[in-house]
């Protein structure tokens, strides 16, 4: 089970509203960081992505595992939030 | 395996859905023919993670293309089209139904349009795995963002690195733009480029190869390449690499069962049907397609009127060359 979601997203970035439409389809809610927003917050995406891209999401699940999909992926998308 | 049921068949199930397979649903849904969209990233496609998009007709000033993308989708939904968000893996022709796999279960289709488009091609020099999204990237609108007051380099000298470079700008300290040959990108972008070296804020770099992508720490550092002229080696120090050479095609569910050319783009006949009766082919990934967004908006709208008369029985010209 889902505990929270986090997404690191962008101003520009075309797959971020992806997911975010995803999450929303599945009636999960999702807190959203804003890098062009909150720069300073680009190194915690980094360090949990491995990656320097957008959308990062992070799904927390109910013993506080950790699940990281790194871009609009599905095929890692719809089992992690399942 | 599943079984076809009311529920998982269609008439038209479009394999993609950027600009030819949205602009073929428009057409397909005005004409009441229930058509499935299956798209494993995002409408629009490549021009949904374009910037500026200035070639299309009618945006006299041009249009973003996330913006271009969303109206084609919202049209195309208008009419009652439908998109659902999955992968496909595998196409089977089980005659009359079409048999789609998909990560998320099986799809059955009477006609089947392949508009899956094209994926940014990628160098093949060594550092470009090892540093793929940190540090070498394919989306400036995606990851441009992280290179804020840091050195850019983009590759490539056609319209998508050219137009991609000017928009990386609004992140970087200064940008490269490295050209194995010469710019191919259209007179009026090489006049707009023109304006960014002007002022500085890019250096264009013609005859110049990359060879390799090298790195420190796990960070990008450097691109080496060769200067075609000299051969001489060639060092630019960056931050980060945004690739733009050209397109590969989204090809990998189709098997072997499609006539291809030698890049692997599906051929078609005159009426953008594949060699299978029943699958036809619009868009980037049709061999012969020109790679502009206006043109495949054309294809797609010429498959959507050959798929209403393939479904309504009429004799399509089958004698057309494959």
């Amino acid at each position: 089970m889902v505990k929270n979601i986090t997404i690191f997203t962008t101003k520009t970035c075309a797959y971020c509203p992806m997911v975010k439409k995803f999450l929303s389809a599945k009636g999960l809610s999702y807190d959203e960081v804003n890098l062009d927003d909150e720069p300073h917050r680009q190194q915690e995406a980094l360090a949990l992505s491995g990656a320097l891209t957008v959308p990062v999401t992070v799904v927390t699940k109910q013993d506080d595992t950790q699940e990281v999909v790194v871009g609009y992926n599905l095929a890692k998308l719809a089992p992690a939030i399942a | 395996m599943a079984e076809r049921t009311e529920e998982n068949s269609h008439q038209v199930i479009m394999i993609g859905a950027g600009p030819a397979a949205l602009s073929a649903a428009i057409y397909t849904t005005r004409e009441d023919i229930d058509t499935l969209l299956l798209e494993k990233a995002i409408p629009g496609g490549l021009a949904a993670v374009t910037d500026q998009v200035d070639n299309y007709p009618g945006f006299p000033d041009g249009v973003a293309g996330l913006e271009l993308a969303n109206n084609l989708q919202q049209q195309a939904e208008r009419f009652g089209a439908a998109i659902e968000p999955t992968e496909v893996t595998a196409l089977h022709d089980e005659g009359e139904w079409k048999r789609i796999e998909t990560i998320t279960g099986d799809y059955y289709a009477k006609v089947v349009l392949i508009a899956t488009g094209s994926a940014y091609k990628k160098l093949g020099v060594a550092g470009e795995e090892e540093y793929y999204a940190r540090g070498v990237h394919y989306c400036a609108t995606c990851d441009g963002a992280f290179y804020r007051d840091k050195r850019i380099a983009v590759v490539g000298g056609g319209n998508s690195a050219v137009q991609e470079a000017m928009f990386l700008t609004r992140f970087s300290s200064h940008l490269d733009l490295i050209v194995r040959s010469k710019l191919r990108a259209s007179e009026i972008l090489q006049k707009e480029l023109q304006k960014f070296v002007d002022e500085g804020k890019i250096t264009v770099h013609l005859g110049v190869t990359t060879d390799e992508i090298v790195g420190q720490e796990g960070k990008v550092t450097m691109v080496k390449g060769t200067d075609t002229e000299t051969g001489n080696e060639v060092t630019i120090d960056t931050d980060g690499v945004f690739v733009f050479i050209g397109l590969s095609p989204n090809n990998q569910f189709a098997g072997d069962q499609f006539q291809t050319d030698e890049v692997g783009l599906i051929k078609s006949d005159a009426n953008l049907m594949t060699n299978v009766p029943g699958i036809f082919v619009a868009g980037d990934i049709r061999s012969g397609a020109t790679m502009q967004i206006a043109s495949a908006v054309g294809e797609g709208a010429t498959a959507a009127l050959k798929i209403r008369e393939y479904l309504e029985g009429h004799p399509i010209d089958v004698q057309a060359e494959v």
